[in-house]
């Protein structure tokens, strides 16, 4: 199969990069622009692993093919942080120790993450739990993940509160 | 609450991984790359039960970017490795293997090539001609005499026995008042790793070979690899990046290592092998399914006399750690109770399916699925109740196990108080909804060493440098449950400086000491005392320097906390741990201080140094005619001696119960002619976020005089109660008796219905 | 009915109890007497491990009655 052109920006960095049309976007992210944050758990858009955003929505990067966000702005990890300074939610999970083995903390970050920026006020703590419903985790049991982000959305880390050495 | 003497243990701290993980720099075995690497694919064997006749891979060579093809026969010294390496007769499995697959995904050939998209397509093109031979994957099955033989040498496919007994059960039944028999079933379940089973290897022309591998022991790894590749334990290095995950399922060598190995030595390129999810679920091991028979027998004020216990597991097609918890089911299913006399008599069966394995909770939530049920309804036929039942016979601190073990520290009771106050606080529920109760308790590592290894169990090395900063060398291998921050909130408590000044190196077989890994929830106890050791090592020798500059009158001693030392009795005295650095360096000829620690148990019974005690109560409501339930609430009361990790704790536990819920209901695993039914994250259940219910844990205050600080497990015992919980809960609801886990919601709707049916039919006579 | 164990001698309550002793000692000598009436040790615990009922036991039982007169 030819390979095709893809022009897209990851992180606020405009890529362009040449890639076999079937290349999911969690192939394009971690073998071609080389961020490997994102991971991959699953073959049944499952376990979202590899969730990241793409124009500020929750996507399972292993759900769409790489050519589908031609021209869109996309979000990893990598891209939560600023000039070495963490965002609230970054810090809400290290507070709550809301990771353990890390697998899948870079998706549960990019789904809490677009989740509180359409929801800010969530009405209840169910309201956070159906919104991660589709990001497992195997180590924590979810109750920290839930109490951090919980913690942003009661504005325990202030609107912009970032931390870092810098 | 007691306040917190200490002032690094038990507070919340970030984890000391926790800033590569929330930004996506740790690095996992699934990430690594290295200059030319190769993917490495393996062939898997469609039949539970055949003979490989041939193997013909000409056309997969041939196939542009396949650079090389390995079999057992050809490439391997066809080694029948195990990790019991001391009993050579349980050492069966050649992972790549030679002239017999026995379960349906078992390695028979394996390619490297240039892309895993060309890897993939070149296993296509191996023909492999089998003998196909009669199979079974059931014990009930492989133990009959016309069954086929699935090892030489294994009569009737029996691989293990195992008794635990003391006192005279015959006699103890007979000063029985009320005996009660009951059939249980076991299901199998998944450590389903959110990182699956992964291996890069790099040998090189000199000889030595690298291994990148997301493993529970780098220590373990080195020493299998040596076993059977033919290479010294010294020319092997295995390093652990970041683990995405272990739960007892990553310590055993495994088909991605060893095929990434074996591909590698030949072509003296890197070769990386990463299994898919469903590789991960059909061909890496699993949790142990078995079939017990339970006889108790009881005096009717409710004092334990006898219990027998027959149990057969379903070991599957080689032993691996399945050996050990044919071992600890039966000892855990004495387990926390005081028995007159106790009879186990345990059998692994090899079948033709998934090898079985150890797996959080190692035969304990299968013991306690069965024991606490049966209790609950003995105390139910009685009329007793059923908590003090619990609490007339529970162990407490200095029972001895006869024969097995010695508990020196103990908050079973306490336990039981908290949970009995818990249950009346709940008061009377709606229907449908009932509050389900068991007890348990575990081991803090294990005291044996069927791995014949001639280490310490664990070892640690410290060294302060001259900022003051300290690099703390353990094997202790960090896989997400926190041991790298509480092994270095020991070494600051006990050292007496910063969390921040502790840098923790594990993970690399060229770094670390050796240490037997992170299993059998062994580290906090065994690398913490180790830890602990090195640290006062270090400490002794600074208070040297410390002790002449300060010149205070023989009469005070000194201490460091908090990165000061001071005179104990009058502490505004004292001068900066990082001033003292620097002079004690210069005084060492500019050599740093370095302070070593190790720990071995030694004459600590037959099982473990030290045991945790827990009663979980589960508040349940149950729709009986679809079987779906709702867990309402968690309460664990809670005995690990000391808490250290405190985040990280609450973490385990949580995650203990998610698991131990699964075990119970959620993650159904069948086999059909040996083929797993549901290799995927769409047919296997897990809890996700909006099932899981709020989990409050009541630590109790113990100290146990084997763990540092008197620290002993937490994360593995609490996986035990649940699935026990849960049937208690069920059968208070609904009267209905589960003996199957998983419970499965059609199993409660299918037991619901035969029962109002059977009171139909007892209405019309 | 009181029964005495064909191996060992030792008195039991009934012949299902002593079945159940001969299945709880599973000693070479023991096993050795399943052998001998063309019994399979194995076979019968594993039925009574996994079936519910004690169909084991009482087939044995039956064995032990039938014993009993040439115990001397």
């Amino acid at each position: 199969m030819e390979k095709k052109l893809l022009r897209f920006t990851v992180n606020e960095v405009p890529y362009e990069i040449y890639i076999n049309p079937k290349t999911l976007l969690v192939e394009a992210i971690r073998d071609h622009v080389g961020l490997t944050g994102t991971k991959r758990g699953c073959e049944t858009v499952s376990c979202g692993a590899c969730t990241v955003m793409v124009d500020g929505m929750a996507i399972k990067g292993c759900s769409v093919l790489a050519m589908q966000v031609e021209g869109k702005k996309v979000t990893t990890v990598e891209g939560l942080e600023k000039n070495g300074k963490l965002d609230p939610i970054q810090t809400a999970f290290l507070d709550e120790g809301a990771f353990q083995c890390g697998f899948c903390t870079s998706g549960m970050l990019m789904s809490a993450k677009a989740f509180l920026n359409e929801t800010p006020k969530p009405k209840d703590e169910m309201e956070i739990r159906r919104a991660m419903e589709g990001n497992l985790c195997r180590c924590t049991g979810y109750n920290a993940i839930i109490r951090a982000i919980d913690a942003v959305a009661k504005g325990k880390y202030g609107q912009d509160k970032r931390e870092g050495k810098r | 609450m007691s306040e917190n003497k200490y002032s690094v243990l038990n507070t919340r701290v970030h984890n000391v991984d926790g800033h590569a993980k929330v930004t996506g720099r740790a690095t996992y075995t699934f990430d690594v790359t290295l200059p030319g690497m190769l993917y490495g694919k393996i062939l898997r064997s469609p039949h539970p039960h055949a003979k490989i006749l041939k193997i013909d891979y000409s056309e997969a060579l041939k196939f542009p970017g396949v650079i090389a093809v390995v079999t057992g026969k050809e490439d391997t010294l066809g080694v029948r490795q195990g990790i019991w390496r001391r009993y050579k007769d349980l050492c069966d499995e050649a992972i790549l293997t030679v002239d017999k697959v026995r379960y349906i995904g078992e390695p028979v050939a394996a390619v490297a090539a240039v892309t895993e998209e060309i890897a993939e397509q070149a296993l296509d093109l191996i023909n492999v001609e089998y003998e196909v031979l009669p199979f079974v994957d059931d014990p009930m099955e492989a133990i009959k005499k016309e069954a086929p033989l699935i090892h030489e040498g294994f009569e009737r496919n029996v691989n293990v026995t195992r008794q635990i007994s003391w006192g005279d059960v015959e006699e103890a039944f007979e000063e029985a008042d009320y005996i009660r028999e009951d059939w249980f079933k076991l299901g199998g379940q998944h450590h389903m790793c959110m990182e699956t089973r992964a291996a890069v290897a790099s040998y090189t022309p000199d000889g030595k070979l690298t291994v990148y591998t997301s493993t529970q022991s780098a220590y373990y790894h080195q020493a299998l690899l040596a076993g059977v590749l033919g290479l010294r334990e010294g020319n092997i290095r295995v390093i652990a990046p970041y683990v995405g995950g272990g739960f007892g399922g990553k310590f055993e060598l495994d088909g991605a290592q060893f095929c990434a190995s074996i591909l590698s030595m030949k072509c003296c390129k890197p070769v990386k092998v990463i299994f898919s999810r469903e590789e991960d679920f059909i061909a890496s091991k699993r949790r142990t399914p078995m079939y017990y028979y339970v006889r108790t027998g009881v005096k009717k004020d409710g004092t334990f006399c006898a219990r027998e216990a027959k149990v057969f597991t379903n070991g599957g097609a080689y032993t691996g750690m399945g050996a050990t918890a044919l071992y600890l089911t039966g000892f855990f299913h004495s387990f926390p109770y005081r028995w007159k006399a106790y009879r186990y008599d345990g059998y692994r069966v090899y079948t033709n399916s998934l090898p079985s394995t150890s797996m959080r909770g190692f035969g304990a939530p299968q013991a306690m699925f069965c024991s606490e049920q049966q209790i609950e309804w003995i105390a139910n036929d009685l009329g007793l109740d059923p908590i003090e039942m619990r609490r007339k016979n529970g162990h407490y601190e200095g029972y001895e196990v006869p024969g097995q073990a010695t508990i020196a520290s103990c908050g079973l009771d306490q336990c039981l108080t908290k949970i009995q106050e818990w249950v009346k606080s709940k008061g009377k529920l709606p229907k449908n909804r009932a509050i389900g109760i068991s007890a348990a308790g575990f081991m803090s590592g294990g005291i044996f060493n069927w791995f014949d290894s001639p280490y310490s169990f664990s070892s640690a090395v410290i060294t302060i440098n001259y900022d003051g900063t300290v690099e703390l060398h353990v094997g202790a291998q960090e896989i997400g449950q926190g041991s790298s921050t509480t092994l270095a909130m020991i070494c600051a408590e006990a050292l007496g400086v910063k969390l921040e000044d502790v840098k923790v190196h594990m993970g690399d077989t060229d770094h670390s000491p050796a240490d037997l890994g992170a299993w059998g929830s062994r580290q906090t106890l065994m690398a913490g005392n180790a830890t602990k050791m090195a640290a006062e090592d270090a400490k002794r020798q600074l208070l040297e320097f410390a002790n002449a500059k300060l010149g205070f009158n023989i009469i005070y001693d000194l201490d460091i906390k908090q990165g000061w030392v001071y005179n104990v009795a009058r502490p505004e005295r004292g001068m900066s741990y990082y001033d003292l650095c620097k002079e004690a360096l210069r005084g060492k000829e500019g050599q740093r201080i370095i302070g070593r620690g190790f720990y071995t148990p030694r004459r600590k019974g037959m099982i473990s140094p030290a045991y945790s005690y827990m009663v979980q109560g589960l508040d349940v409501e149950i729709d009986p005619e679809t079987g779906y339930i709702k867990i309402h609430e968690s309460v664990t009361a809670h005995d690990c001696g000391q808490p250290i990790n405190t985040l990280g704790l609450i973490g385990q536990l949580e995650g203990a119960a998610s698991m131990a819920i699964g075990f119970g209901y959620y993650e159904y695993l069948p086999v059909e002619d040996g083929k797993i039914m549901n290799p995927n994250l769409v047919d296997y259940k897990l809890i996700r976020a909006p099932e899981m219910p709020s989990c409050q844990v009541i630590e109790i205050d113990t100290y146990e005089p084997e763990g540092p600080y008197g620290a002993k497990e937490a994360g593995e015992g609490l996986t035990n109660p649940h699935a026990a919980a849960l049937g208690n809960a069920i059968f208070y609801a609904t009267g209905l008796q589960m003996k199957e886990a998983p419970i499965r919601a059609e199993a409660i709707a299918k037991a619901w219905k035969e029962k109002q049916q059977q009171k139909k039919n007892e209405k019309k006579k | 009915m009181s029964v005495i164990c064909p191996v060992c001698k030792k008195v039991k309550k009934n012949p299902v109890d002593c079945a159940r002793h001969m299945f709880g000692t599973g000693d070479k000598p023991h096993r050795a007497w399943f052998e001998a009436q063309g019994l399979s040790f194995i076979d019968l615990l594993l039925d009574q491990a996994t079936q519910p009922g004690n169909k084991s036991y009482e087939l044995v039982g039956g064995y032990v009655e039938k014993a009993q007169k040439d115990i001397k």
